[in-house]
């Protein structure tokens, strides 16, 4: 999957018309972009599935609220994002305040299809990381944003964004090392 | 060479990465689907400005803006210490009418108002609150006098 999908509609226009309430308009953001949100909520949450489908509706209730704010001056998908990566968020918080489980995001191991192997030690790791790391990595790793998006995603400075990366790195190879040797 | 070392780790752990992360399933859910699609027609027929009462001045905001953003652009004097960081609460506005035409509560500012024994439901902070249609609301803390720079 690339970062920046080759657009069927020029972003801007499309931006026009979600405005304007335009419905095909609206089932073209939706195929564009829904998938890559769901992963990216679900990936966030670290396997929560329970949770991400409820995310994802309130992401895009709140997306379309605050669409008449958009400036333009990131991508609509980065727009996205930072929605639902304040849902995440917010959602993880009150877990946290709930079961003082603000180092470990909620975790229920449902193996996939996917989960197999070497990619199912990996995929533990990645969920055992604190959520932050783990956002900071799925965003630059998978959904292959920029570091300057990223910043803009997490409300952090672009400096920060890199320490943060470091560290996710180091917590994740770490534990990559000490699980299993490598 | 410690540079050539350091690019090929990066790509070994992007390609880590990417190969333990399922790829993105499309999102099967028409109902989701109409909903944002009905959500998107509603605000879009929304008029842009909106009008409201501020310690009993009749004003015209921009929809979506702040109520302290609107008190200020329209010269309604209102005490916001913290620079609307949510920390003061001084910016504290108690809504007489229209609370649903308010953005709703976030974790912040409860914690603000609950911090500073503000916990009715009809307190808000006019930094955080943003306006979506008609409000009537009296400042708790107006400004008065003037202030040492203006």
């Amino acid at each position: 999957m690339n970062a920046v999908d080759p657009p069927q509609t020029p972003e801007a226009d499309l931006v026009a018309r979600l405005r304007a309430g335009d419905e095909d308009a609206a089932h073209e953001f939706f195929d564009r972009y829904a998938a890559r949100i769901r992963r990216f909520i679900a990936n966030s949450l670290g396997g929560a599935a329970a949770d991400t489908d409820d995310i994802l509706q309130e992401t895009f209730i709140a997306l379309a609220d605050a669409l008449p704010f958009f400036r333009g001056d990131s991508s609509l998908f980065t727009f996205a994002c930072a929605i639902a990566h304040r849902k995440v968020l917010s959602l993880i918080r009150t877990n946290a305040r709930r079961a003082r489980l603000m180092l470990a995001a909620p975790i229920t191991e449902q193996p996939t299809s996917h989960d197999i192997g070497a990619n199912r030690e990996f995929n533990r790791d990645l969920a055992r990381l604190r959520p932050e790391y783990r956002e900071v990595l799925l965003l630059k790793y998978v959904e292959e944003i920029g570091v300057s998006e990223i910043a803009r995603i997490l409300r952090l400075s672009e400096h920060a964004v890199e320490s943060r990366l470091a560290r996710a790195r180091k917590s994740l190879r770490k534990s990559l090392k000490e699980e299993y040797g490598h | 060479m410690d540079t050539e070392k350091t690019e090929k780790s990066e790509l070994d752990f992007t390609a880590r990465i990417k190969d333990a992360i399922e790829p993105a399933r499309g999102v099967d859910d028409r109902d989701l689907k109409n909903v944002f699609t009905a959500r998107l027609k509603q605000v879009a027929a929304r008029p842009d400005a909106v009008p409201i009462e501020f310690d009993g001045r009749r004003i015209e905001v921009r929809r979506g803006g702040t109520l302290l953003g609107a008190a200020m652009k329209n010269g309604v004097r209102l005490m916001h210490v913290c620079g609307a960081r949510t920390l003061c609460a001084t910016c504290r506005v108690v809504v007489e009418s229209g609370e649903d035409n308010l953005t709703t509560m976030s974790g912040a500012e409860k914690f603000s108002l609950r911090w500073h024994l503000s916990v009715s439901p009809r307190t808000r902070l006019a930094c955080q609150a943003r306006v979506n249609g008609p409000v009537e609301v009296e400042s708790v803390f107006p400004l008065c006098g003037e202030l040492p720079n203006g």
